[in-house]
């Protein structure tokens, strides 16, 4: 009988889980080890953060989905991992005793989602900081009582400056931060507030619309469309400023400090700001046999599992080298060990890193997140269930061959909301398959906004739910 | 869609109910098929 111990139970780890429990789970024993109990579906905390859903309509409890496919769920923060073979194990500690936890293994998937790196930026984030974020549900629910306290003062005539975008010069995850600009821009609205409001886009991005993906480009009418001009159309319309090119360095209270591609150093005043931090690894400690820590030799300085990608190659290389990324995740010295979603080590940024006459680097870190972590996941967990059935792993899928289809709303509304759709193949430019400047395949590529996508985003929301829930047919979702 | 604002017939289709009921037929055929592909590698 094989142990499989999967990290985590977000979007990869829970994907993973899924595939394992119900293709291994009667003969073998799957385990999840996660800190929290409950499934949160990330997407719609940026409507969390607005006032628009309950919290509790975004997670569901993970052990009567785990009692239904046969996995098997600890309660507890994953702490060390021990992968000489003869010997494997992960050592936790249980949420709530706070006592020790065992859990050995023939196979590990790490999937424990990001470590939010507010202490990266002084001054950042909810808690020692001044700024708020939308990437845990406690954090979009304080960024929803300070959102709503924001609007009593503008109900009262007080006109307020908001700052949304990116709290990190390496961080990742614009799309977030995009979606929640909107959605606050179309609450205000409706609430007859937008005139009280001055609301800027200040992000590391090389150019609007960029995302860390170096941009979506999409064909129409034989006219190359880039998201540049499609997101700049968009805030023009909606009265949203934008400052793209800058790394925000420290925040004080009211007081966002950056320095931008120029190397010129600026101050930017705020009521209110949502800004993502830095995305590192989780940080485990990796113990070797003799009981020394050799963390340096499977994880990169970020924190980050190594896999099976070509790292070290300068960006010139690396844009023009689709084989450089990971195909099944799977971390070369320890062939039993598995990487998903943000926590695999990727071998480079996507966008165009740049660094200013200060010597300071401005480079948005790839995103990994949705639906990348959901195809990781099932990659990861398909390989395993080769290997238990003494097959090679026959699955792979590289971020060069992915498509992501990502749905940003504005506003929540059935009747009257809005939603940017955009799809895009592959994730990471491959400039060998598509020769094109972009490397994308720009007919499948799509960018569109419309009451459609808001219907989309309802949509998704309740079909992944039921995905990760395992209810009856959710092989017939894809990730 | 210049590179400015959209423009007034652009915002008309955004809403245009049964336009966008076609857009989203569209859309999901299109998302689905390309990511259920993803299914089989």
């Amino acid at each position: 009988m094989a142990k499989i111990v999967v990290i985590g139970a977000g979007f990869a780890g829970q994907t993973a889980a899924i595939y394992l429990g119900t293709r291994l789970g009667k003969k073998h024993e799957v385990t999840v080890i996660s800190n929290r109990d409950v499934f949160g579906y990330v997407p719609s905390w940026v409507w969390v953060g607005v006032g628009h859903m309950k919290p509790e309509d975004t997670v569901f409890k993970l052990k009567p989905v785990y009692d239904r496919i046969n996995v098997r769920f600890v309660h507890a923060a994953a702490k060390e991992i021990h992968p000489e073979p003869g010997d494997q194990y992960v050592l936790g500690e249980e949420i709530g005793t706070g006592n020790p936890v065992r859990l050995d293994y023939d196979y590990l998937v790490i999937a424990p989602g990001p470590l939010l790196n507010f202490a990266g930026t002084p001054g950042l984030g909810p808690d020692n900081g001044f700024t708020h974020s939308i990437c845990s549900l406690p954090h979009a629910v304080k960024t929803r009582d300070a959102y709503l306290a924001l609007v009593e003062r503008m109900k009262k005539g007080e006109k307020v400056k908001i700052v949304i975008g990116t709290g990190h010069p390496l961080a990742t995850c614009q799309g977030a931060a995009f979606e929640y600009i909107s959605n606050v821009h179309k609450d205000l609205l409706k609430r007859g507030l937008r005139d009280k409001a001055d609301i800027l886009w200040l992000s590391n991005e090389p150019a609007l619309g960029d995302f860390g993906v170096n941009g979506v480009q999409v064909k129409r009418n034989g006219i190359v469309m880039k998201s540049e001009e499609f997101i700049k159309s968009v805030f023009l319309d909606a009265g949203i400023r934008w400052q793209v090119q800058t790394g925000v360095k420290k925040v004080e209270d009211g007081k966002i400090y950056w320095e931008n591609y120029e190397g010129q150093e600026g101050v930017t005043e705020f009521d209110f700001a949502m800004l993502i931090p830095q995305f590192k690894g989780q940080p485990f400690k990796y113990i070797g046999k003799d009981g020394e820590d050799i963390s340096s030799r499977i994880v990169n300085p970020a924190g980050f599992v190594m896999v099976d990608g070509k790292y070290g190659l300068p960006y010139a290389e690396l844009s023009q080298t689709p084989e450089a990324w990971p195909a099944r995740y799977q971390n070369p010295t320890y062939p039993n060990m598995f990487a998903a979603g943000i926590a695999f080590a990727p071998p480079g940024p996507i966008s165009r890193p740049f660094t200013n006459p200060n010597n300071f680097m401005i480079a948005p870190a790839p995103p990994r997140t949705g639906m990348v972590s959901g195809m990781i996941g099932r990659v990861v967990a398909l390989n395993i269930v080769d290997m238990v059935n003494g097959r090679e792993p026959s699955h792979s899928e590289r971020m060069t061959e992915m498509v992501a289809a990502c749905i940003a709303s504005m506003g929540d509304s059935l009747w009257d909301g809005s939603a940017v759709a955009i799809v895009m193949r592959p994730v990471v430019p491959d400039r060998k398959k598509y020769q094109n400047e972009y490397g994308r395949d720009l007919f499948i590529s799509h960018l569109e906004m419309g009451l459609a996508g808001a219907w989309m985003k309802f949509m998704l929301h309740h079909t992944f739910i039921w995905k990760f829930k395992a209810l009856p047919g959710w092989q017939l979702i894809p990730e | 869609m210049t590179e400015q604002q959209f423009s007034r017939a652009e915002k008309f289709w955004m809403n245009f109910k049964l336009y966008q009921l076609w857009r989203f037929i569209v859309l999901n055929i299109k998302i689905y098929t390309i990511a259920v592909q993803s299914k089989w590698k």
